[in-house]
């Protein structure tokens, strides 16, 4: 699998998900109910903490056409970054 | 030779072995791989089997419950220990272990996932692993339609967690998360990887035949653990995903895993029996006996041991077809057993977020919303394999003659060990092609 893509610095979110503590398959459907509210182009921030959405969101994100800016390790969680199509 | 070189060389291999999600088509050969094994060792592999164990010892707890076989000593247990432990190390030396509370509404959601699944793995005659992917790949007819009712029962739940995420509001958010620092992880990860392995040795040091043979039991379900969670392996994920997002790479994963369990199944079952050196002793043993009457010996002593002889060739027999008997995993639940069995557990399991197996590999990754699941699972299932087994609910007896459930077929009696083969390839081919038309046509999936 490759390798983990680290979201760049001072990117400005338009809406947060706090999916911490859920586990699969919510925060990754949650993430697709919370990105219908945001607009295109515009950043939808996730933060979560399991493991299999590192793999499930970036995956998600080529099928559905939303560009994956990456993630960034915080105090115990992730924060997923995802551009709106 | 640089030595900068080969130190990232090594790092590379830790990262590798250690920290990377594994590729899902690595992790199913694996993971079958694995399931040969332990079907040579002397059984199949199951998730059940221990929850059951540990939830007959809560019920012994409070007093319901006669004392259980010793979590130690069952080796339905033993593989539930082996293959939490497995997926612990995993997740330390990963860093992804940590405690992940969920919010209130989720640990409510593993209440009912676990009564579902202990309902549902009663009625199939196991979970995903037993009552489907072994029992497929134990050339068992009842794995099919529990494969059946698991893509229902997986669907069901698929809409109701989009109705859920339409209605319910109350207690959805605010989990927390509580990490520890990687070094430690890391040593947790080596220190219990010396747990298993000391473990291991103590089995294999027991003077007990059976207990001395959970050794290998301990050592090849750490390693089913292992790689599950490294690849993140989820059978449920393979029947939800093509449904969901389309993703089929799991799907395929798992078809390709069963297949080639079958064909180890196969090879085992079919050949081992024949030529096994009990079998041979015995057939030897009892030409020579056939002869020589041991009543009609008129030396005591040589009698005794005759009949000591006779018994021990016979007693080896025995215990080498329980091996690779293909009783194991052939359930009575061919029928509506294993479809509404596969129905309730593929929607408890999407109330859990994960099937059997994928359960018990994230309790090692420290998901204590399925820490909750277990206890109910195993409760549940105790209880109604109790009271099946009073009203002979699947028959009596390894054929399970009479059973309410559906029917015990063990498919090469019925097709022939190459008919069976031929059958599994055609069924896993014939998914693996629908999931990946659907992943182009998305027809299957499930709008929000």
């Amino acid at each position: 699998m490759s390798d983990i893509k680290i979201a760049p610095d001072g990117l400005e979110v338009a809406r947060t998900l706090d999916a911490k503590g859920l586990s699969c398959p919510m925060p990754l459907l949650r993430t697709k109910k919370e990105i219908e509210k945001i607009n295109s182009g515009e950043i939808l921030e996730v933060l979560g903490t399991d493991p299999g959405s590192r793999n499930d969101i970036p995956g998600w994100c080529a099928r559905a056409g939303h560009e994956y800016l990456g993630e960034k390790e915080d105090d115990g969680f992730m924060r997923f970054y995802i551009r709106k199509k | 030779m640089s030595d900068g070189l080969f130190k990232e060389k090594v790092k590379n291999f830790f990262k590798i072995l250690c920290q990377t999600e594994w590729n899902a088509t690595v992790t199913g050969l694996l993971v079958a791989l694995l399931s040969i094994l332990i079907m040579a060792w002397w059984r199949p592999w199951g998730a059940v089997g221990a929850i059951r164990n540990w939830g007959e010892w809560i019920l012994y707890g409070i007093g319901l419950f006669p004392k259980p076989a010793s979590v130690v000593v069952s080796s339905g247990s033993v593989i539930g220990i082996g293959f939490v432990a497995g997926a612990f190390i995993s997740a330390c030396l990963g860093n992804d272990f940590s405690f992940k509370f969920p919010p209130p509404w989720e640990l409510v959601k593993a209440i009912i996932a676990g009564v579902l699944m202990g309902i549902g793995s009663a009625l199939a005659g196991g979970c995903n692993v037993g009552g489907m992917y072994n029992a497929i790949g134990n050339l068992a007819a009842n794995g099919f339609t529990m494969w059946l009712g698991l893509i229902i029962g997986v669907v069901i739940g698929l809409k109701y967690i989009y109705w859920e995420m339409e209605h319910v509001t109350w207690g959805t958010s605010g989990g927390r998360n509580f990490d520890f620092p990687y070094a430690l992880k890391i040593l947790i990860g080596l220190v219990s990887l010396g747990a298993v392995i000391w473990g291991a040795y103590y089995y294999a040091k027991q003077s007990d035949d059976y207990v001395s043979s959970l050794s290998g039991i301990l050592i090849i379900s750490a390693g089913l653990g292992y790689a599950m969670q490294r690849g993140r392996w989820c059978m449920v994920q393979a029947f939800r995903e093509p449904h969901m997002t389309g993703d089929c790479t799991l799907a395929k994963s798992v078809a390709l895993s069963i297949l080639v369990v079958a064909m180890g199944a196969a090879v085992l079952k079919y050949a081992v029996p024949q030529r096994g050196s009990a079998v041979a002793v015995q057939s030897v043993l009892s030409d020579v006996i056939d002869e020589i009457d041991p009543d009609e010996v008129k030396d005591e002593e040589l009698a005794d041991t005759l009949e000591d002889v006779v018994d021990a060739a016979e007693q080896a027999v025995v215990a080498a077809r329980r091996t690779l008997d293909p009783v194991n995993y052939v359930r009575g639940t061919f029928g509506w057993g294993a479809i509404v069995g596969g129905i309730l557990f593929g929607l408890g399991a999407m109330f859990a977020g994960g099937c059997g197996s994928g359960t018990l590999w994230r309790v090692g990754e420290g998901q204590i919303k399925l820490w909750l699941v277990v206890p109910f699972f195993g409760i549940t299932n105790a209880i109604m394999v109790k009271w099946f087994k009073a009203i002979h609910m699947e028959g009596v007896g390894p054929m399970h003659e009479g059973s309410k459930l559906g029917i015990h077929l063990y498919l090469p009696d019925a097709l022939g060990y190459g008919g069976t083969l031929a059958l599994i390839f055609f069924a896993m081919g014939l998914w693996y092609i629908i999931v990946d038309w659907n992943e182009d046509s998305n027809k299957l999936i499930v709008e929000m």
